[in-house]
């Protein structure tokens, strides 16, 4: 291995952080979802003393509760049964924080050095497995909210622990065969595989809609989330983190946003294609790297201007009614719309540097067209950017359905399980199964 | 009475629930753009920054009013602390120098702890003496006696915060200096 590989090794193992990273932009797209879902404005009170009090869309709401999370005491109560008590909240971070090695965040590069021809995969690990580790950790998970909820040694806690044992059975089954149609067509459980698949063929939500929408909702059922939280179910039961406090109970709380995350990129790879952008797939983005990164850095650059006309259309209205803060407001506002038109300005420059100057040449090495280092680089990059927009459109389903959908009774969940989704997905196995092998035929 | 609720059986296609869970979807979509893209047309008000219009006839913190020479209009007869459900108005009555008038409060305390905002003191006034017409909706105090108001505090209000067009929200009948003012107004017509 050269230093080239090693870097790049080194970079994709920092993309295993990605969901840790996203949890405090997700806590704010939650909060503030919610709240615009219910015609609320969302934390709006914590602020940093500068600009007039700097409150960066809630942001600073995160510092505050993590700060509130980590000084209070962490109350271990004599009855628990303490190892497990104290593992248990560990267990689900520690799966996600495995299962993005088996991502692929970028489409495999082939680069020239000293004339002989490397390949990096876009994946920490290309498990031949695949999928089935990624099922595999994820149910995993599940131990945490069983050992939480069994360990705390409280009735309540425990009918959490099981209702959620209960529903991860029951899910894991349909999730694992929703999928099974798209297998079929690929031939391969790798993620590779199947993006690749998807890149020359069309998306999975394409061929195997109905799988979509199973794995999708048993993905949100696993993730133990409105409309699906029998396990927390704070009315009748509060569930297997009861008896937890302070950073133990943060934990669970931060696990389940790094699991929406992490089954936001699942989805995204599994059924929209992953990092495949459609129409210039790889080759494409490589020949044109200038103009596709040019087109990005335009609409990154439109959309922080839109951001900030409706932020002066925000405070010119505020300055209309009787505040006592507008003055504050004022300031604020000035500041960050400030900021997000130097940042536009700064996008639209750089597209045009790069519309003008990026213009990777393919050389032929060994009977195949192979594009310097940093065009592949670049190329990878703007896949992960991709995969990334696409798994905020799910993350945002994710809040979407929890503030929309009111939660289902456990016998519903359970009939939901078992008595739909399982026929359903046999029923789409079954179909898929009988056209695949009329269009191919043989095996 | 009772009123008998029919509870409408689901048809199909709302038994299949995915329809309508799309139309809820579709529905909180609305709202949030509609927050996202106006967030000024939202009913929240950022309360201790902004505070929304108390109507003029809300029953809210009491004042006292006055006569034009500053001195409070009650003339201590009792009728508000004998309405007062409550008990919070304590009166103590003192002679009142103005010829007119009999008895002027010594003491005219209100214990907002106690009071119900009922309104019967206001409409056991005789002399349009008290009102509850200030707006003031929040109070607040760090202890028992902080709550309790005082003649002084009820008598401090500024005549500009009351409406102009209501002659009776600033100025009073009675008293000596009306008289004078009466008599004075009457010669000048009698020229």
């Amino acid at each position: 291995m050269n230093a080239v590989t090693w870097a790049f090794t080194i970079v994709k193992f920092l993309l295993v952080f990605v969901p840790l990273v996203m949890i405090p932009f997700m806590i704010v797209m939650e909060r503030k979802g919610a709240s615009l879902i219910q015609d609320r404005f969302g934390p709006n009170r914590s602020m940093l003393p500068f600009f007039g009090g700097l409150r960066l869309f809630g942001m600073i709401q995160n510092g505050a509760d993590g700060i509130k999370l980590f000084t209070k005491e962490l109350i271990v109560p004599k009855f628990v049964h303490k190892w497990y008590y104290i593992a248990a909240p560990m267990i689900p971070f520690a799966v996600a924080i495995m299962t993005p090695a088996l991502l692929p965040w970028f489409a495999p590069i082939t680069f020239e050095q000293g004339g002989v021809l490397s390949r990096i995969s876009g994946q920490v690990l290309d498990a031949d497995a695949g999928l089935l580790v990624v099922f595999a950790l994820s149910g995993l998970s599940v131990y945490g909210t069983v050992l939480g909820g069994w360990s705390s040694n409280s009735k309540y806690a425990l009918l959490g622990g099981l209702r959620s044992s209960a529903m991860m059975i029951s899910y894991e089954v349909s999730m694992g065969l929703s999928v099974m149609g798209l297998f079929l067509l690929v031939g391969s459980f790798r993620l590779s595989d199947i993006v690749a698949w998807q890149s020359h063929h069309v998306w999975g939500i394409l061929v195997q809609p109905l799988s979509f929408v199973l794995y999708l909702v048993s993905l949100i059922a696993e993730t133990g989330r409105a409309p699906f939280d029998v396990a927390e179910g704070e009315p009748e039961i509060v569930g297997h983190h009861l008896e937890y406090s302070a950073m133990r109970f943060g934990l669970f709380y931060m696990g389940e946003y790094v699991h929406i995350v992490l089954n936001s990129l699942l989805v995204a790879t599994m059924f929209l294609g992953g990092y495949d952008l459609p129409i210039l797939h790889t080759v494409g983005i490589q020949a044109h790297l200038g103009i596709v990164a040019a087109v990005i850095l335009v609409i990154f650059g439109l959309s922080a201007f839109g951001l900030a006309v409706l932020m002066r259309r925000w405070i010119a209205n505020y300055q209309k009614t009787n505040a006592s803060d507008k003055a504050d407001r004022r300031k604020e506002y000035n500041f960050m719309s400030a900021g997000l038109v130097v940042a536009g300005v700064l996008c639209f420059l750089l597209a045009l540097l790069a519309a003008v100057f990026v213009h990777p040449e393919a050389t032929t090495v060994g009977g195949e067209l192979v594009y310097p280092l940093w065009a592949s680089a670049g190329t990878a990059a703007v896949q992960f950017g991709v995969l990334f927009v696409k798994a905020l459109i799910f993350c945002w389903v994710w809040v979407w359905v929890r503030w929309s959908l009111p939660r289902f009774r456990y016998d519903q969940v359970m009939s939901l399980g078992w008595k739909i989704f399982l026929n359903l997905a046999l029923a789409n196995l079954l179909v898929t199964a009988v056209i695949a092998k009329i269009v191919h035929g043989g095996n | 009475m009772t009123k008998v609720i029919e509870r409408r059986e689901m048809n199909a296609v709302e038994k299949i629930y995915v329809v309508e869970a799309a139309k809820g979807m579709a529905l909180t979509m609305k709202h949030f753009f509609h927050g996202f893209f106006k967030p000024e047309t939202l009913p929240t008000v950022a309360y201790p920054e902004r505070k929304v219009d108390v109507p003029q006839d809300y029953r809210a913190h009491h004042r006292l009013m006055k006569r034009p020479d500053g001195e409070p209009r009650c003339v201590a007869c009792f009728m508000c602390s004998t309405a007062c459900p409550a008990r919070c108005i304590s009166i103590e009555a003192s002679e009142s120098k103005d010829g007119q008038i009999e008895k002027k409060p010594k003491k005219f305390e209100i214990d907002l702890l106690v009071c119900v905002f009922c309104g019967l003191c206001e409409e056991a006034c005789p002399v349009d003496a008290i009102r509850m017409d200030t707006k003031k909706i929040a109070v607040v105090g760090d202890s028992r006696e902080s709550f309790v108001r005082t003649k002084e505090d009820l008598l401090d209000w500024d005549p500009k915060d009351y409406p102009a067009d209501d002659e009776q929200s600033q100025k009073a009948p009675g008293g000596r200096l009306n008289e004078e003012a009466r008599r004075t107004s009457a010669e000048g017509t009698g020229h």
